[in-house]
């Protein structure tokens, strides 16, 4: 028993605990001390590095976000034009009703003429001879004549029949004029029914007489 | 005498063209005259007048024609 305990307090008593304490202070100081520079020396340097990485990555970014914006921007107006597209054939549509509805018109743009209008036409025409002109007058008044007969009841002609003449003696005209006068021969077409019209009207006829 | 021949040679040949064109209007004439009236002739090839208006027509068919006015004011095509 003293041979132990005397031999280990002997040999280790103020210096041992004295080296035990710095050493032991010292490691916590080492231990506390290097945490903290590290983190600073890191952090400064990865503070440099990023610092110039940074303002490019900053800058980067801000461009990459102003040709996102202008890129949100672009495909807006696109939307506005897709949209004005459909506004366009939107609009279209009545164009075209308003194109079919220019062609109902059409029919009425010649004026029809009058038989006083027709008959000096055909007068002044260079596009048939006098005989012709002249064959032509007779088969007008033969025409007018049955046409006033009928109205006057004393011919055994019907309408029927004198619409038939009529239609004769229009295609007889127009073959004298289509190829020699086209714009009398169609303006005779576009007055063949409202001339009809006059002639087939007892009080219309009368009134040309 | 040589220049005067050849002055009236030129003079007709100028006046020549007007007389076929004046013929064939005649002969359109008399043809459109002679289909109004619903007679055969197809085609009036040659027209003789025969004083105030009066024709002779000869048709393509054979056929021959007085075309004339009448008192009342009337063509009339008689077949000869």
């Amino acid at each position: 028993m003293v041979a132990t305990y005397p031999y280990e307090s002997a040999a280790m008593t103020a210096p041992s605990i004295t080296a035990f304490l710095l050493l032991a202070a010292l490691a916590g100081c080492a231990a506390d001390q290097p945490p903290p520079p590290p983190p600073p020396p890191p952090r400064a340097a990865e503070a440099v590095v990023p610092i110039p990485v940074a303002p490019p990555v900053a800058v980067a970014l801000p461009p990459p976000v102003q040709p996102a914006a202008p890129a949100v921007v672009l495909p807006a107006p696109p939307p506005e034009r897709t949209t004005a597209k459909p506004e366009a054939p939107a609009v279209a549509p009545p164009a075209k009703v308003a194109v079919i509805a220019v062609p109902a018109p059409k029919p009425a743009g010649p004026p029809p003429m009058d038989i006083k209008a027709l008959e000096k036409r055909l007068k002044d025409t260079s596009a048939i001879g006098v005989f012709t002109k002249l064959t032509l007058k007779n088969q007008v008044d033969d025409l007018l004549d049955q046409v006033r007969a009928m109205h006057q009841k004393q011919a055994k002609t019907n309408l029927a029949q004198i619409r038939q003449s009529y239609d004769l003696l229009i295609m007889k005209v127009l073959s004298l004029l289509q190829e020699t006068d086209p714009p009398l021969a169609r303006d005779i077409v576009a007055s063949r029914e409202p001339l009809w019209g006059i002639l087939a009207d007892p009080v219309k006829f009368a009134s040309i007489n | 005498m040589h220049g005067h021949m050849k002055f009236w040679a030129v003079m007709a040949m100028a006046v020549a063209p007007s007389l076929p064109f004046a013929a064939e209007d005649v002969a359109k004439d008399l043809t459109a005259v002679i289909a109004l009236l619903g007679l055969p002739c197809g085609q009036v090839v040659s027209a003789t007048p025969r004083g105030n208006n009066e024709y002779n027509a000869v048709c393509k068919d054979g056929n021959r024609y007085r075309v004339y006015t009448n008192a009342q004011g009337r063509v009339v095509a008689e077949k000869q």
